[in-house]
């Protein structure tokens, strides 16, 4: 009875919501439109994995396959690697690419001067709007025998590499470190945006108790970021199974295949022999699956722990 | 789920990419000798195959003018007269021109992907003269309808799913599966019944010659497709070049063998080239067969001394070839960058005084090396062999074969138009136009009837400064489901004071092709599950090769490597070309 009541108000508030801002309501329908066309109105299509598609003969008219493209990936002889390769280095990009841009932008924050954490911002923005071949292009130059980096990463070893791409050892650092490089800036947007809603009395309350630099950023401006961190936290554990596969494609080779090739280059090499949508779409439905249970997981954790949650 | 269907999508693009660079590679090719020296190398015999009476003015006298009135170009533009056109080529052109005018009124939707250099010369196909002067000649109207670059398999697909096709495909094997498949399943018609009523150039033609008959149909007969034919094996593109100061400094005479190659590379070094040998291939094998093929380590699948179809990674011999490999990369021999080095670092390296001796298109290192201001000389260099005195080998032939394709689809509205507009490629007028263009202007013909680029013609000098290399598609058509005349019509071939075509030429002359694997067709259910041991396969191989050449990993990798490839299928892989090449060969 009590409960009834109460969705009742619910009701009677978010129709009188509605009414209020009907404008900005208005401005909601085309991402929902575009959610609805783009994401939801296609799912329909993950039964091309149990099919043998054939544009021609249309969805109904082909043939039902069955779990053989599924069987055909988990049998192969790279099932497992190319798993291990996609997890690997999106753990590396979560422990290196996703803690980049909270340490970079608690440094922005402490910046006083406005004008050099522009500059510091505008550069570490820039990579990100470089096209990624040209991206690519400059890993090659930089890891090629005698580049700078490479000569550095002698230096540092005592070891003479000459090629580094060449290296399966040196993929993931290369991979993980470029990435820090191309989207350091940008991801630090959102937190810097989160840090400059926290409330300032915050800060001078601190002050009056004598607290350090140090201690305001550990003890109030990490603490008022927890809730984003968190969320970005989840969707990226999300993600685990997926990979970028462009910036692979333009950055391994056959020497580096061993750590290098994921799931996604692999069914794009599978691909370039044929245009094998079903195997492509039953390899995605898989990590797909993968992934959601990975993001429910992380998810059910952090509401355990921090109240936090998107769902 | 979405970013895996666009790798597949993006797959698509780079097939796209794929096909452009394989054009560019036999399409840059100048020549310093022209013309007619190309045709005695063919068939022996002249066949006669079509005898038409067409009653023509004759225009002979137009053989070698070079002032012709605007009366005669204007005849030679705008009529169907081919009187003077001579018989260049051991096979005589059919020219049956009693299709055209077309009888009645008809316009036909051509589905034609671009490539970037036609797009960068011609910003609407509707508008290219060739087309329009077809199109004035047979009757026949045309759209073309151009998927957007880089879309194709994509475009391809969405119009197949709506079960509309254009009257006409371009580059038929667009089809998942092949053109075999796209008759099977119902996409195009099987020409067959029509061919000699309705094509009787193209019936002609393919029928010619035993290499144009069987690359030209599916392996139970049926002709699902009109597939560009042309009047000769094209030249192989790809090979050894060495600097000519290398030679110089080195005083050693061009290599031969294995054991002269590894003399002269070590002598390079000592006169101060520190990586001789620029490498051309990411994964240790060439596919032409460049060093691997003097082991009989083919790049891929290839025809062994018995006829049967063979897996080239798995020859007897490989461990002796990943052995010589590991040595002179140990030397230091190749460029260390090899496994990684893009196309620009390989260029780089080429015109800088570490390289000597390049594997690549003589056209390309023509440009590289020859043009702006460098000055380098090189000299192409057949395959080695083991034995002093062996015969070279190499995998590259193109069977005649130029890879375009034209369906007629089932749902073309007026089959027979569509027939006698692609029919009319293949006639000699077709062959003129096609090639070289407007008369006048782009060509003349000289005394032997052959029509050429006149020095101060559109072709080389073109109004809007664009480089010959895409000029290959703005006054002319580079590629086509016709008759492909490349060594004669392509400008970077017949450009003035270029030798690469002689390089192309003295290659595919002096090396035997015969093991090259022909081009077969798989059915539907071999071509997935080849396609799926295909990729295993050559995972597997770039992988142990790469390294086993490195150092990274012993020769003696190699038994562990074969067998892996064992286990993994090798024998059903080699079985399902093997299928394929006993139905070629009894096509």
């Amino acid at each position: 009875m009590k409960k009834e009541k109460k969705t009742h108000v619910t009701m009677a508030m978010v129709r009188k919501d509605l009414k209020k801002n009907r404008f900005a309501y208005l401005l909601l329908i085309p991402v929902i439109v575009w959610y609805i066309v783009f994401c939801y109105g296609p799912m329909w299509g993950v039964l091309l994995a149990f099919k043998d598609y054939k544009p021609l003969l249309g969805f109904t008219k082909s043939k039902w396959a069955g779990f053989r493209f599924f069987k055909e990936y988990l049998a192969g002889p790279y099932f497992f690697r190319t798993v291990k390769n996609t997890l690997m280095l999106n753990v590396w990009g979560l422990a290196l690419g996703f803690t980049a841009p909270i340490f970079l932008s608690l440094l922005l924050n402490e910046v006083r001067r406005m004008r050099f954490k522009k500059v510091v911002q505008t550069v570490t923005y820039m990579p990100h709007f470089i096209s990624l071949v040209v991206i690519c292009g400059m890993i090659h130059i930089f890891t090629q025998n005698g580049g700078i980096v490479t000569e550095l990463v002698n230096a540092i070893t005592g070891k003479e590499y000459s090629s580094l791409l060449g290296y399966a050892g040196m993929f993931r650092p290369i991979y993980t470190i470029s990435g820090i490089w191309q989207n350091v800036g940008w991801d630090s947007i959102i937190y810097l945006s989160a840090m400059s809603s926290i409330d300032p009395g915050l800060y001078e309350a601190a002050d009056i108790d004598g607290a350090g630099r140090l201690q305001k950023m550990i003890h109030i401006t990490l603490p008022q970021i927890r809730p984003t961190i968190t969320i970005l936290f989840i969707f990226a554990v999300g993600g685990l199974m997926a990979s970028g596969h462009e910036k692979i494609i333009l950055l391994y080779n056959s020497l580096t295949y061993d750590t290098a090739d994921v799931i996604a280059t692999y069914v794009y090499r599978r691909g370039i022999r044929e245009a094998s949508y079903s195997f492509a779409t039953a390899v995605g439905l898989m990590s797909s699956v993968v992934n959601f249970g990975l993001l429910w997981f992380t998810n059910k954790v952090a509401k355990k722990y921090s109240d936090i949650s998107v769902f | 789920m979405k970013k895996l269907i666009s790798a597949v999508l993006v797959l698509s693009m780079v097939l796209g990419l794929a096909a452009c660079g394989s054009s560019k590679g036999t399409a840059n090719n100048p020549d310093s000798n022209k013309t007619s020296s190309t045709s005695a190398d063919f068939n022996k015999e002249v066949t006669e195959v079509v005898a038409t009476e067409n009653n023509f003015e004759d225009l002979v006298s137009l053989r070698g003018k070079l002032d012709p009135t605007s009366e005669e170009i204007d005849k030679v533009n705008n009529t169907l007269n081919d009187t003077y056109l001579g018989d260049v080529f051991d096979t005589k052109i059919p020219n049956d021109y009693s299709k055209y005018p077309y009888k009645e009124d008809v316009t036909l939707d051509v589905w034609m992907p671009s490539n970037a250099i036609l797009a960068s010369v011609c910003s609407d196909i509707n508008d290219h003269y060739v087309f329009n002067k077809v199109e004035e000649l047979t009757g026949i109207k045309l759209n073309f309808i151009v998927p957007a670059l880089g879309e194709e398999s994509t475009a391809f697909n969405l119009m197949t799913a709506g079960g509309q096709l254009h009257d006409i495909i371009i580059d038929a094997g667009y089809y998942p599966g092949g053109i075999a498949a796209g008759v099977n399943e119902g996409a195009y018609i099987a020409l067959n019944d029509v061919i000699e009523e309705y094509m009787p150039n193209y019936n002609a033609w393919r029928n010619s010659d035993e290499d144009r008959r069987k690359t030209t149909m599916t392996d139970d007969g049926t002709l699902g497709a009109v597939y560009g034919i042309a009047p000769y094996n094209e030249w192989c593109w790809f090979g050894l070049l060495i600097k000519q100061e290398a030679l110089d400094k080195t005083g050693l005479p061009v290599p031969e063998t294995i054991d002269e190659w590894h003399e002269f590379l070590l002598k390079c070094k000592e006169v101060g080239y520190n990586e001789p040998l620029n490498y051309g291939s990411t994964y240790g094998q060439i596919f032409t067969g460049c060093l691997n093929g003097a082991y009989g380590v083919w790049d891929w699948m290839y025809v062994d001394e018995n006829g049967k179809a063979a897996w080239g990674p798995a020859a007897p011999k490989a461990k002796e070839y990943l052995q010589m490999m590991q040595t002179w990369y140990s030397e230091g021999l190749l460029n260390t960058d090899w496994p990684t080095a893009d196309f620009n670092q390989r260029m780089a390296e080429a015109v800088s005084d570490d390289c000597a001796a390049m594997m690549d298109s003589p056209d390309t290192m023509w440009g590289y090396w020859k043009t702006g201001d460098k000055d380098i000389d090189f000299v192409g260099v057949l395959n080695p062999v083991l034995n002093k005195g062996d015969k070279p080998q190499q995998t590259y032939k193109n069977f005649k074969s130029t890879g375009t394709t034209a369906a007629v689809t089932t749902t073309c509205k007026n089959v027979e138009a569509a027939c006698a507009f692609l029919d009319f490629a293949f006639t000699k007028k077709g062959w003129e136009l096609y090639n070289y263009g407007e008369y006048g202007n782009v060509h003349k013909i000289d005394e032997k009837g052959l029509p050429y680029f006149t020095k101060d013609g559109l072709m080389y000098n073109d109004p809007d400064n664009q480089p010959l290399s895409n000029l290959i598609w703005k006054y002319r058509i580079h590629s086509f489901a016709n008759i492909r005349d490349e060594h004669n019509s392509n400008p970077l071939i017949t450009a003035e004071g270029s030798y690469s075509g002689a390089i192309r030429d003295y290659w595919t002359s002096n090396m035997d092709d015969s093991v090259t694997m022909p081009p077969v067709t798989l059915t539907s259910e071999e071509s997935a599950r080849e396609a799926e041991l295909g990729t295993i396969l050559s995972t597997m191989r770039n992988e142990y090769f790469s390294k086993i050449i490195m150092g990274q990993l012993p020769v003696d990798a190699y038994d562990e490597f074969l067998e892996k490839a064992k286990a993994q299928g090798l024998d059903e892989f080699v079985g399902l070309w093997q299928a394929g090449l006993d139905r070629y060969n009894a096509r």
